[in-house]
């Protein structure tokens, strides 16, 4: 895991921007961010460090997707 | 007897508004993060409940006001109504303030962007409900000034005082639910069932008043 | 295999195993259905903007600020457009140390410095640009300052300082893939919009590539966003690219790998400071030819030769023998334990903080910042192709050559060369017409880009990024080089060129950029294999097993790679000192 949880978010997007890798989007339906794509991030913290209520919480944990034979 | 009564009422209540937002807060999932942080994040926890608390602090709880004496049980709402303003007023602050210590955004950049996010309404709730907060603290500060210079009766005015309470508490319970990183299911039911029986025992008390002023004689007890 | 609408995931170990990012969210136990990026299921409802500048700066790292700064200044209508954010995307929000070299404080004359930097280099450098640098950076700084890029460790704010007061027009998440001509000269370029299904063209008089560097998405290093699409994309057009042998040998940690941010210690969390003259001979493949002959973990200090326990290895020049800890920024730095803190990130070895086993490969598929990249023709940043200009990490400038020398200087060498491309872009532009766009060409341009997002089936880019770093990653092909597993690599990276990049598959917006990505990667890995088989010999940051030695009398020169007129990759020799030879 990579980010572990955004929690208390104020749906302000500013980690969608500062993130370089994409890994970050606002969510429709309930105006937070949300992971989206956990399997690209870089663990810079940008976003944690760019969130205005610290609502990002990071893990210097990844889990990498294991390898198949069919792309 | 009635000091009996009256300490294990104390005893609950403190269990009620302090240890059950702790034990939440305790036995919750959430990420831990700076001591400072985590310090500031319990403080507004407890002042948020402390809060719901004051419905049970007033005229309008029948037992607690037969049980002590209001002029006391008025000393401790004020007295914890002060508190819990300067915290909850502050509030907005002490999200940003941790930012002087350390990497990203500065506390001032990290204050606009929160305040300016109004496409959530979360944060719209929050700016609602700190401006009632004010309006709240303020005309209770100044109510005695207010009332003379507007010819308003006390009674009314604790009229004003109990529904602005009430407005106060829902938007603020909102603001709470929608944006609180400390607000998981149980932390979310308790201040629901708090708010909402805070709240009818204040409208039970407009619509169905008490036929006896039930505080007019001061109680002496032994033991005091 | 990846829909951003699953509702209820399989178990976590089912989904992993269908591999690309869906599987992550079920690892993480997010509830799926995010409505943002939901699959494009048509590609023809894509709409499609265009933009016009005089000068199109793309990439906002260091480089394109000033770029795009400069080159309003000297009177041209800027555009910038940056996959990411201006200052939060690339490199540069990781980089702390900022080289200036003060004539007043230093001991060695500017001569003495490009001198010394050679020497180190084994004269990988070119010395135009090694001058360039150190003469230009202190009117960098000083700007920077006003800016106020020294306050704070985050750089969006001050970077948009001078953007905003100059109104220059910002595209943000947008992902250029062409690199448009008109005739033989450079016309614009043209990508997609992250957040909309909007396909973006920019008509240019010129353009300035601040595209950063790039790799293959490897673990340790915060370069994930960057995949060399510059290059790739200015090769495409004809332009001509160097410097894909050499390796950029950053380690990282045993331990969590893929934390860049805990890998660093507190580097991310720090401010920049200013750095002097400090010529050193690190970060080459001295810990890959340690860890090659001992295996791994490798506890060796930073900038330690092999030397001590093991025969053989890279050439160290004497001068350089013993660097011991460097006492440069990290960029400089080698394995480890040097004294972490106690300043400015002037100090510290590192990754500072960096304790324990440290495991190679961090920031595969990358080279000595600014010893690759487009070949400039001339001081002013300029490609072969007319108009099209590169600066910092873009331009193969080999500004301090093929190891690392000057500490500090490739943020300083981003921010000089964007000012020098800027400007001479501008220049470019004042004496051409508006190039002229063909419906058909752009339209094919267009088909190309939404390519992926239109294929029902076909191979998703995460899986064939994954396959290409088992190809390319491992110490014995990236770095401790031979003929034989270079020619084996090379196969399979021409099969995932032939077969497998015009069958990669998106199903929205994000896997639209992963799939360019991964066709970047594949074309640079091509050229990186190529142009290590060609260098038989081995010199800074190159090393073959089976020519071990430095070879003056054959490779005091550069290699070049080109397209040729049937689409196929040339190599050409330039040498050291030279510019290229233009037709
Ligand atoms: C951890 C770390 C530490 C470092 N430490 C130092 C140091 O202490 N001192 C030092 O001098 N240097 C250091 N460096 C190196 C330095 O960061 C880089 O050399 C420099 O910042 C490069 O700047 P740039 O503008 O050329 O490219 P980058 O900063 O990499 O910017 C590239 C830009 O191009 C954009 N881009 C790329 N592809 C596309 C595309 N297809 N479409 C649109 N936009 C695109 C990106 O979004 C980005 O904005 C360090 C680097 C790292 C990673
Ligand atoms: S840690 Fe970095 S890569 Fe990961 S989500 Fe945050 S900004 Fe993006
Ligand atoms: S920066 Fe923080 S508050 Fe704003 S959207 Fe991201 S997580 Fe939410």
């Amino acid at each position: 895991m990579t980010i572990e949880n955004i929690s208390g978010c104020i749906g302000c997007g500013r980690c969608v921007h500062a993130c370089p890798c994409d890994v970050i989007r606002i969510d429709k339906e309930s105006g937070k961010a949300a992971i989206v794509y956990p399997a690209d991030c870089q663990i810079c913290h940008l976003c944690r460090m760019n969130c205005p209520v610290d609502a990002i919480t990071l893990s210097p944990e990844k889990t990498i997707p294991v390898v198949v034979s069919w792309g | 007897m009635k000091v009996m009564l009256r300490t294990s009422v104390i005893v609950i209540a403190l269990m009620v508004f302090l240890g059950l937002p702790i034990l939440f807060y305790w036995l919750g999932e959430f990420p831990r993060r700076s001591v400072l942080k985590e310090a500031i994040s319990l403080l507004t926890l407890l002042a948020f409940s402390l809060m719901l608390s004051q419905f049970f602090m007033a005229r309008s709880n029948l037992k607690v006001i037969q049980l002590f004496d209001l002029r006391q049980v008025q000393l401790v709402h004020k007295f914890i109504a002060y508190a819990v303003m300067t915290v909850l007023l502050l509030h907005p602050v002490l999200i940003v303030f941790p930012r002087l210590f350390e990497a990203g955004i500065g506390p001032w950049q990290a204050f606009r962007t929160m305040l300016t996010t109004f496409e959530n309404p979360g944060i719209l709730l929050g700016l609602a409900a700190w401006i009632l907060l004010l309006v709240l603290t303020l005309t209770a500060i100044f109510r005695l000034r207010l009332n003379w210079a507007l010819g308003i009766k006390y009674r009314n005015w604790r009229y004003f005082h109990g529904l602005l309470s009430v407005l106060v508490t829902a938007v603020a319970v909102l603001h709470a639910i929608k944006l609180g990183r400390h607000f998981n299911p149980s932390m979310v039911f308790f201040s629901v069932s708090v708010a909402i029986t805070g709240a009818a025992m204040l409208f039970k008390m407009y619509l169905f008043p008490p036929t006896k002023p039930t505080v007019s004689a001061k109680q002496t007890v032994g033991s005091e | 295999m990846t829909t951003t609408e699953q509702q209820s995931g399989p178990t976590r170990r089912a989904f992993m195993a269908m591999g690309g990012s869906a599987a992550g969210m079920a690892a993480l136990g997010v509830n799926a259905g995010w409505g943002q990026n939901t699959s494009v299921s048509d590609a023809s409802a894509f709409t499609t903007a265009t933009h016009d500048c005089d000068v199109l700066v793309i990439g906002g790292g260091m480089a394109g600020l000033f770029a795009a700064v400069k080159g309003h200044d000297a009177g041209a209508k800027i555009r910038i457009v940056s996959k990411g954010r201006l200052g939060s995307s690339g490199l540069t929000p990781f980089a702390k140390g900022f080289f200036a070299f003060d004539p007043a404080q230093e001991e060695l004359t500017l001569d003495e410095y490009v001198a010394a930097v050679s020497r180190s280099a084994l004269g990988t450098n070119n010395p135009v640009y090694t001058r360039q640098t150190a003469e230009h950076s202190l009117a960098r700084v000083e700007e920077l300052k006003a800016w106020g890029f020294f306050d704070s460790n985050l750089y969006n704010k001050s970077f948009m300082t001078p953007i905003e007061a100059r109104g220059i027009p910002l595209h943000e998440r947008v992902v250029v893939t062409h690199l448009l001509k008109d005739g033989e000269r450079i016309a614009g370029a043209a990508g997609f919009r992250l957040d909309a299904e909007e396909v973006v063209i920019f008509r240019a008089k010129s353009v300035v590539l601040c595209t950063g560097a790039g790799a293959f998405k490897p673990n340790g290093f915060p370069v994930c966003d960057l995949t060399h699409d510059g290059t790739v994309m200015a090769y495409n057009i004809g332009a001509k690219v160097t410097g894909k042998e050499w390796n950029d040998g950053h380690v990282g940690r045993a331990k969590n790998p893929a934390a860049t941010y805990d890998g660093w210690g507190d580097m991310f969390d720090r401010r920049p400071s200013l750095e002097g003259v400090g010529i050193r001979h690190d970060l080459g493949v001295d810990a890959n030819y340690l860890a090659y002959k001992l295996g791994n973990p490798v506890e060796a200090g930073p900038g330690s030769g092999p030397g001590k326990n093991v025969a053989g290895g890279p050439f160290r020049p004497v001068e350089f023998a013993d660097n011991g800890p460097p006492p440069g920024p990290p960029e400089a730095a080698g394995m480890g334990d040097g004294p972490p803190a106690g300043g400015g990130p002037g100090i510290g070895g590192g990754p500072p903080g960096m304790r324990g086993p440290a495991m190679g490969g961090a920031s595969a598929g990358m080279s000595i910042h600014k010893s690759e990249g487009l070949v400039p023709i001339n001081d002013r940043c300029e490609s072969n192709i007319p108009g099209l200009f590169a600066a910092g990490d873009a331009l193969g400038s080999h500004m301090c050559g093929a190891i690392y020398t000057q500490i500090g200087s490739s943020l300083a060498g981003s921010a000089v060369q964007g000012a020098v491309g800027g400007e001479a872009a501008a220049d470019y532009a004042r004496d051409v017409e508006t190039p002229i766009l063909e419906e058909t060409e752009l339209a094919a341009v267009e088909e190309e880009i939404l390519a992926p997002l239109r294929r029902k089936a076909g191979y998703g880019p995460a899986w064939v990024t994954q396959t290409l770093q088992g190809i390319m990653i491992p110490n014995f092909v990236l770095y401790i080089k031979k003929e034989s597993i270079l020619s084996a690599a090379l196969a399979y990276i021409e099969e995932l060129r032939d077969h497998h990049s015009p069958m990669l598959r998106a199903a929205d917006m994000h896997e639209l950029r992963l799939a360019h990505e991964t066709s970047n990667m594949i074309i640079s890995a091509e050229m990186k294999l190529r142009a290590s088989l060609m260098r038989k010999e081995s010199r800074c940051s190159h090393y073959r097993l089976d020519y071990p030695d430095v070879d003056d009398e054959n490779w005091r020169a550069w290699i070049n790679i080109y397209k040729d007129e049937s689409g196929d990759m040339r190599l050409e020799k330039q040498p050291f000192d030279t510019w290229p030879a233009q037709t």
